[in-house]
Order: structure tokens, then sequence, then C-alpha cells
């Protein structure tokens, strides 16, 4: 939880902590799950993404014209991208070669470090 | 400096560094607000010209930096003044974790489709196949090789795989 989420009422606490714990949600579905109305539902998305705290997308689902609501992608785990102290070999790659020797030591770092 | 909160992630840092170098990290490392240009960027943190220059094309093909050129009046020079772009790094680096969720995938099905055997002295890995072409002996030292197994490595890339899957959305393929 950073310093702005603080400022948030309960209701938008509680639509921030489902869409970042769903990983990404369509407001046809997130009203619901939240049990308000789709007025106060599309209300609250508004707010969070005027704040910055999540991505709003236009989208079509199940035939409709609704929105899909997103995390940032600044809060992704980005430790993935690390085994031990070594990060990703691909970066500044063009193609990505999973037979790389360089990738080979990221696997065995995996392996017998974090695993 | 300008995205000190982004910059206090290890993980951004080690980006960076592992981008621009060693001598590119100070210019990488401390990102000023507005424009700068390249030879004040070297004055201020002591570097040769050359090693900056470098540094700011790197993180111009990675999206982190913009120049514009603007050609001095009096001696007809052009100047570049910079501006760094960090707030494209958790969109590139989200892109690098869609690669190595896909490296993950590829490698996943060719440790699991091969048996493996290892010379433990040359620590040098061969396929079945190839450890049955050299008479299970290693090529480079005549040490018997041994088969090897790849279990823990598999588990590790399946558990390494779910995690991004589970972060990006992915559905397993």
């Amino acid at each position: 939880m950073s310093a702005a989420d603080y400022d948030l009422s309960e209701d938008e606490r509680q639509a921030l902590e489902l869409i970042r714990e769903s990983g990404g949600i369509y407001q046809s579905d997130f009203w619901k799950e939240l049990d308000i109305s789709s007025r106060k539902g599309s209300r609250i998305a508004e707010s969070l993404a005027e704040q910055e705290l999540i991505q709003r997308e236009e989208a079509v689902y199940n035939g409709h014209n609704t929105y899909l609501l997103k995390p940032r992608t600044r809060d992704l785990d980005f430790s993935l991208l690390m085994a031990g102290d070594m990060l990703t070999p691909f970066i500044g790659e063009e193609e990505v070669d999973a037979q790389s020797d360089a990738f080979s030591q990221w696997l065995m770092n995996l392996a017998y470090e974090e695993y | 400096m300008a995205f000190e909160e982004l910059l206090e992630d290890p993980v951004i840092q080690k980006y960076l560094h592992d981008l621009v170098g060693p001598t590119g990290m100070p210019v990488a490392a401390a990102p000023p607000d507005g424009e700068v240009t390249d030879e004040e960027l070297a004055e201020e943190l002591g570097l040769e010209l050359n090693d900056v220059r470098r540094a700011l094309f790197i993180l111009y093909e990675n999206d982190l930096a913009a120049y514009r050129r603007v050609r001095d009046e009096d001696s007809g020079w052009l100047t570049y003044l910079w501006t760094f772009h960090y707030e494209n790094i958790p969109d590139n680096l989200e892109e690098e974790m869609h690669r190595l969720a896909d490296a993950l995938e590829q490698r996943l099905q060719y440790e699991s489709e091969h048996q493996f055997y290892l010379c433990e002295n040359c620590s040098l890995r061969f396929e079945f196949e190839e450890a049955m072409e050299f008479g299970f002996e290693c090529p480079e030292c005549g040490t018997q090789l041994e088969a090897m197994e790849n279990t823990r490595m598999v588990e590790a890339m399946e558990w390494r795989l779910d995690q991004l899957r589970d972060e990006l959305n992915l559905e397993a393929a």
C-alpha cells in the first residue's frame, strides 16, 4: 500500500484491492463483485483511473462495450525477472534465445539459489 | 533529481546497470528534472563526454531518453537537449516479463523432452543422442558421462512460469 492509497474512501479501497488481486477485471463484473450499483461502480473506476491508481481501457466483453480495469504496470512484481542476483539475460537482446548459455546460467541460479 | 520512487527499486537499478554498464551508470542513476545537455552532464558528473553520450544513446534506444537539437545562433553548432523518460521503465519491464515467460515455456519443453548426460570433470552437458555417439565418454577429457537429473531445474522453471503467468494474467499454453 503506497502513500496515495490512504486518501481513498472505504469503497475505493476495496475496489482497488479487487482490481489488484484479480489482475484485471471488466467493469461489468466489477460492480457486481463489489455488490454496488453499476453507476457507483463506474464512478469509482473513473476516480481510481483519474488518480492513476489503475489503468482503464475500453473493451468489448460478452458483446457489450465496457472497460477493462487493470492494476498499473508499475505495480507489477518486477523481481520475477531475477534469479539470485542475475537479471533476465534477454534485456537489450533483439531475439529471445531459450537455449543460450546466459539463459542456462540464469536457470541454474533459479534452481539452486531461490527454489 | 526525477523519478526517485522508481529508482529505489533494486530491480530497476539493476536493469539500468545492465543497459548502460558501470561507466554509464552515473548518468542513468541520477536523471535531472527537465532538459540537460551532454556537456552539462559530463561536467556535473566528472565523466568523459564520450561515456555520457554513449549512455544517453543507449537510454534513447530503449525509449528512456529523448533529445531535441538546437542550433546556436552565434557558433552555428548543434546542441542536444536531453530529457529522461523513465516513466517508460515499467512498460519495458512488463515486456521483459512476457519475453521471459516465452523463453521459459520453450525451454521447459526442451528440458522435459530430453535426457541429459554430464561430464562432472568439465561441467559439460550432452543430450542422450550426443552422449551415445561419444560412447558415454567426454570428448574433451575421456571421463565417463553420468546420467543427469534435471528435475530440480524443471520444477524451478515451472514454479517461476506459474508466478509470471499469474502476475501477467496469461493463460497456460
